[in-house]
Parts: structure tokens; sequence; C-alpha cells
């Protein structure tokens, strides 16, 4: 919280910032306003190319009012901003001017509770404490050292000979640990939802029915099953857990399979007995991914529909990804397998995506019913009345099945009973590693 | 000399085949550093992704790309990682030594147990020796490295729940621990490369104690060791010196999964991840050093020749 206090005025369009008073870089340096006005514009520079640009974008002008006190022009009025803010993705202050002076891409000057000593890319990343962090007396670790092991079998070793005391494993490996003497194994849900991105410009996936009597056909808790071996929760558009904004699990439809259902939609669609061909692509890199795509052609298999499982290289597979975006779905491919991760704001798992000008709409997807709620719900403040918009725009989504959501994950973490006073957090970054401490 | 300066000027012609050769085939691959920086997560418009493929110098057009490309690296420049913006060449040289340390020790290994086993087993008369070393070779050349390493750690941590530091420590540093660290990832390599190198001796052996000239060295009434060593194992070694050659160039260029499994910052790696990011000049730049050493070990290997066998002559 490098802010103490903020106000919002102008019907939600300008942001006044008081900044923390003495605030340090890790190289000394005291925070300023210039320093947020530099940041925040860097970011805005389409020179960056930052890829999250897009949740800043409001902004249209930043004004340094004093030492200490930022104030912010929006372009029209957006709730989302503080959560941009807190998103850790783009929103890092650095000094002014670092960017010019310094190779960003490995080295950092910021104002966080480790300062970052050095990074050697495919080995290992050293973080020492930032003895004047503004949040005192945080942190308690002198430094960390995050060691790129890529193999799950050599961090799980790694954890067992204790030559580490963190480790992210997967859901088959959080089970083998747990009980094992001198290591603890941390679960929570991340906001992170397992989905399937449909390009809805062509036949006869550019009918909805078709879209739902798939999706119906396919039961969610066996891809969880078959995808992390149980560990997840079925989930709706905004991932379930996401504050009060996502759909409870318990009334989300087609969560069991309905085929008789299934049938007859496609039916109504003019598909009777299926009889088409879909293809679903996927990459190897995520084996979850890989797993929900063969459930779903498995289930569709009785609706008589024939679906190819595609898997690419993830670059292949993200390059036809861009090219639907980018063609408005004329080319690159039909269904992917993805997941939708933390997002500041509910805005972000909906908007760019169903908004008929939505910045990443798979195929030209437009429900001008939809747009004027998404426009809606994205520009207002009152809390409960956006989240009645949001509950209502989801409950539309998932009829109409424009993606097909699946589950959110478990996020296994296992640690040396030696490490204290960490807890995981839903967004699924480790920043509260910074109230970490090593025991005895 | 004049075979020499030849053989260098072939060696220049290979490798600027080699550059022509990558540097198409990477761009070939699907997907660009743009996509792979955006994920299917991260929203780059239209102008954002030309803006970084210009300061990427991507929107060149290709034959202008290579030229600039062979040009610097004439000079000795071979250019920036689009992902870190680090000198390639400095990239390259820091990873060089944990590569080529590897794979030294890894033929040190597989000739210190390969040579002896191999010898052993064509001069035994015990056969269940030659079964044994028949199966040990077998098993070494069917299972591969990538499995071993695996089994290896888990027995290392499992059984012994030991493993070496993992933050990797150069020799220069502290040998003890680099050794250490090293231990694993050249036995894994080690087995299957020694199964070779028994075989190929046992058979070389073979077929040169078979031949007149060593049963006249032995009617002089010569020692059999001698005979075994000055006469037979050194016309046996050709085709074992030829083999151990393209090991070093393979170990140079085809540790890549190794160095991945036990975190190892070398060349391989480095150039798998090249891959997967769409990094090209670290692409570009690590295929490059492969092929250059690749055929300076030939090189070497062939100049071995004449010394061990000096019938050869190179005109």
């Amino acid at each position: 919280m490098l802010a103490q206090k903020w106000e919002l005025s102008n019907g939600g369009k300008t942001y006044v910032f008081h900044l923390r008073p003495n605030v340090k870089f890790h190289n000394g340096q005291t925070m300023t306003a210039e320093d947020v006005k530099y940041s925040v514009e860097r970011v805005l520079d389409p020179k960056s190319a930052s890829p999250w640009r897009s949740w800043f974008d409001t902004i249209e002008e930043i004004k340094v009012v004093d030492p200490l006190t930022v104030q912010m022009n929006l372009n029209a009025p957006y709730p989302g901003l503080l959560g941009s803010f807190a998103g850790m993705r783009a929103s890092g202050i650095v000094p002014k001017g670092l960017a010019e002076r310094e190779n960003l891409k490995i080295k950092a000057i910021g104002t966080g509770p480790f300062k970052l000593v050095e990074y050697v890319p495919q080995d290992h990343i050293t973080y020492a404490r930032h003895p004047d962090y503004w949040d005192q007396p945080l942190p308690y670790l002198d430094g960390m050292t995050f060691k790129i092991l890529t193999e799950e079998t050599a961090r799980v070793a790694a954890l067992r000979a204790g030559q580490i005391q963190y480790a992210y494993v997967n859901a088959q490996d959080a089970q083998q640990l747990s009980g094992v003497p001198g290591i603890k194994v941390l679960k929570n849900l991340v906001a992170s939802v397992t989905l399937q991105y449909i390009n809805v410009s062509k036949k006869p996936l550019s009918d909805w029915r078709v879209r739902k009597a798939l999706r119906m056909a396919v039961d969610t808790n066996e891809v969880i099953q078959k995808a992390v071996f149980g560990a997840a929760v079925p989930s709706g558009p905004i991932p379930s857990g996401y504050g009060d904004w996502y759909l409870d699990p318990k009334t989300l439809p087609y969560v069991k399979p309905d085929i008789e259902g299934a049938k007859k939609l496609l039916a109504e669609a003019g598909y009777p007995g299926g009889g088409f061909k879909i293809e679903i692509k996927c990459s190897p890199q995520y084996p979850a991914f890989v797993a929900t795509a063969l459930v779903v052609q498995d289930s569709v298999k009785k609706l008589g529909v024939d679906a190819q499982v595609v898997q690419q290289e993830w670059g292949a597979f993200v390059a036809d990804n861009a090219t639907v975006v980018k063609s408005g779905g004329k080319e690159g491919g039909e269904i992917f397998t993805s997941g939708n991760s933390f997002r500041p704001d509910p805005d972000g798992y909906i908007y760019p995506y169903f908004h008929t000008r939505g910045s990443v709409n798979y195929g030209q997807y437009s429900n001008p019913k939809l747009d004027p709620l998404m426009q809606q719900a994205r520009s207002i403040f009152n809390h409960d009345q956006r989240r009645s918009l949001y509950i209502q725009i989801q409950r539309t989504l998932l009829d109409e099945s424009p993606n097909w959501w699946w589950y959110v994950p478990y996020n296994f973490e296992a640690t040396s009973t030696r490490v204290q006073g960490y807890s995981q957090s839903f967004t699924g970054r480790r920043f509260l590693l910074k109230r970490a401490w090593l025991g005895s | 000399m004049r075979y020499l300066l030849r053989r260098l000027l072939w060696m220049g012609a290979a490798l600027l085949g080699v550059s022509a050769l990558i540097f198409i085939l990477v761009r070939l691959l699907p997907g660009n550093i743009i996509d792979i920086i955006a994920g299917t997560e991260g929203q780059l418009s239209r102008s954002q992704r030309l803006e970084i493929l210009h300061s990427f110098g991507l929107d060149r057009p290709w034959p202008v790309q290579y030229a600039l490309w062979v040009w610097s690296m004439l000079h000795g420049n071979f250019g920036w990682s689009f992902r870190t913006s680090q000198p390639v060449a400095g990239l390259l040289v820091s990873r060089l030594p944990t590569t080529v340390e590897l794979a030294a020790l890894t033929v040190a290994l597989v000739t210190l147990v390969g040579l002896p086993l191999g010898i052993l087993a064509s001069i035994t008369r015990s056969a269940r020796l030659k079964l044994a070393v028949q199966i040990v070779g077998l098993l070494g050349l069917s299972i591969p490295n990538f499995w071993i390493a695996i089994v290896l750690i888990i027995v290392a941590s499992f059984a012994f729940h030991w493993l070496p530091a993992l933050i990797f420590v150069p020799p220069w540093q502290d040998p003890w621990v680099n050794l250490q660290q090293m231990f694993l990832p050249i036995l894994s390599l080690a087995l299957g490369l020694a199964a070779v190198v028994v075989r190929m001796t046992r058979s070389s052996m073979l077929e040169v104690l078979g031949q007149e000239y060593v049963k006249v060295a032995r009617a002089k009434g010569l020692g059999s060791r001698v005979v075994l060593l000055r006469h037979a194992l050194r016309n046996a070694l050709i085709p074992i010196v030829t083999v151990l050659g393209l090991q070093m160039g393979f170990l140079l260029g085809g540790v890549v999964i190794t160095e991945q499994i036990f975190g190892l910052p070398g060349l391989g790696w480095t150039l798998l991840n090249g891959v997967y990011q769409r990094d090209y000049p670290v692409v570009q730049g690590a295929v490059m050093l492969f092929a250059i050493t690749f055929v300076v070990t030939n090189l070497i290997v062939d100049l071995i020749y004449t010394t061990l066998d000096p019938r050869i002559r190179y005109e």
C-alpha cells in the first residue's frame, strides 16, 4: 500500500492518491509522485507494449499535485482501477527514468520487501531483504533464492533432501508428500478458471444451441477427476471463490451431464444425431488442459460428434490463438483449451471476451442485450448493483456458452516444516513470503 | 598443410549452410516472441505488436535480417536476446563451461569404464562375463538417459536422502561441490554411452585379435600385455576414437534434457528455452556454436587418426 488514502470525485472519473511518506526504493532513493507518474505512464506508452496496458487504459492524464499527491483523470468512470493497481502485473512503482538507464528484463528496483540481487535466466533468482521496507519489521527473511527447476521430480527430491524449503507441486505429488515428516503441504483455491475459448464465427459452433448441447454432454466432475485428480471446484466465468462475484458452484448448470437434453437441443439446431466434426486445441505444456480436452472429446461422442484433439507446442498454440483474435475468427482454429488467471476486477473475465468491442473476443461474439449490461457493470460503483449485474451476465453467458468453463483448481505448495508464517494467496502469487520466517 | 587449408574452407562453407538453415527454420516455427509474451491472456493491440516487431528488427525482410546477422557475427557480435536483452555471445560463453565440463567428464568416464570392460570382454573365456557385458550393453543402449536421470534423482533422494546443492557452482569456485553436482548428470549420460563403447571395443578388438600380425607378435614370444595393448588395441582404437569423437559432439549439443532435469544452466537448456521463447538470436547463436564445436571436433578426430595409424595420410 504505497498510497495511504485516496479520493474519488467527478463521478468516478478523478482519483487522487495520497502517497505514504518516506517510502524508500531499493537504491535508497525516496519515492515521490514523480516516480508514480513515470511508472504508470510507462505502462500506458504504446512503445512499452505492455500486455497489461488494458488494465490501465481508462487513465487519460496523470498530474503531480505535490511530491506526495498524484491525480489521475480517467476518460470514463472505472471501478476496477484500484484493483488494477493491486494486481501485481504492471503496477510496480520504479524510480523515474529507470527504464532508460537499466535493462529491466533482468534488473529491478522497486519498493517491495525484497530487492533483486541477481537473475540468471534458467538458473536462479536471488533476493535480499530490503532493510528500509516501509512495512517494518517485515520482511523477516534475510533473503531468498529461487532455483529454476522445471522438472517436478527434481523439485520434490530437492525438498525431501532438504536442499530447498519451498516448492510448487502438482496434485499428485501433493498427495504423496502429505504425511512425509518435515514437510507440510499447503492447499488453496486460486483465481484461475480452466476453460475453452470457442471461435463462435463458424458453423456449427456459431449456433449457441450446438455449443450448449456439447457442454451439456460433459460431466464436469469427470473433467476435474481426470485433469487435476479431483483437486478443483466447478466454476462459471468468474472463478469460484472470487470475492462475492462468482456463481455458487452448487447452482451452476450442467455440472452433471444431460445427454438426452443435449441430443434434443442438437436436433433443434438442425443436427439430429450429431454428424459433424470439431477440433479442440491444447498444449502438452499444461497436462491438465490436455486431459480436459480428452474428456470433452470422449463425452461428445455420445452425441455423434467427432471431436479431434490437436496437441500443439505452447508457442504454436498461442500463435493460433492470437490468429483467431486478430482475424476475427476467420483463421486459427475452433476451440482452445486454456485458463484465465487472476484479474484484479471481475470485469477482466467478462468485458474483453464477450463485449462486441472486446479486445480478445473469439470470433466476434456479440449479444446486443449483454453489451449494455457489461458496459454498465464496468462503470458503476455501487457494489450490490454491480454484483447483481455480473450474476445476470454470467447466467446468460452460461446459457449461450461462448466459452466452456470447467473448474478452478487448488494450488499446492509444499514447504519444509521450518517455514513459518507463510500463507497462500487466492491470486496464486507468492507475495506473502514477506511474512515467512525459518524456524529451527 | 594444403589438406588443412581445404578442410578449413569446407568448414566455412558448412557453417554458412548451417547459418542459413537455422535462420530460416526458427522463422518457420509457428508463433513468434510477441505471441509468447502475450500468451493467451495478455492483450496486445495491432499497433503494439508492430511496435515490438520493429524494436526487434523483425519487420525487415528476411534477406536483410540474415545479411545483418551474418555480417555482425563475422565481427564477433551474435546479437541480443529478445527475452533478456543480454548480448547473446556473453550469454553463450557463460553457459559454455557447464556443457563442456559435462561433456568432457562424461567422455572421460565412458572411456575409463568402457574401454577396459570392452577389452576384458574380448579376451575373457568366461561365458558368464561375456553374457553380463552383453546384457549391460543392451540395457545401456535401450534405456533413454532422461529416464535414468529421473530414476537416479529418486534413488538419491529417497534411498540416500542426498542431493547436491542446487545453485550451480562452477568448478573454479568450489571443485568439490561442483563435482557433486555433476555426479548424477554424468552418470545418467555415461551409462548409455559406455554401453556403445564397450560393444565397439569388444567387436573391434575381436577383429584385430584374429589378424595374422597378432599371431606373429605372439609367435615372436612377446608378452600378452604388450601384444594386447601395443599391437592389438592401437589398431582397434580407430573406430573407438571415431565413436568417442561423435559422442563428444553429440554431448556438446545433445544434453538438452539432462541439463533441464538437473537444472544445470548449460548450452542445451539455453537453446531449448530459446526455442520455447522464440528467442531467435539465442537459438541462432547457440546452433552456430554447436556447429562450430562439431566441425572442430571432427577435424581433431581426423587429425588423431594420423598419429594412431601412420599409414593414414591426408593429401
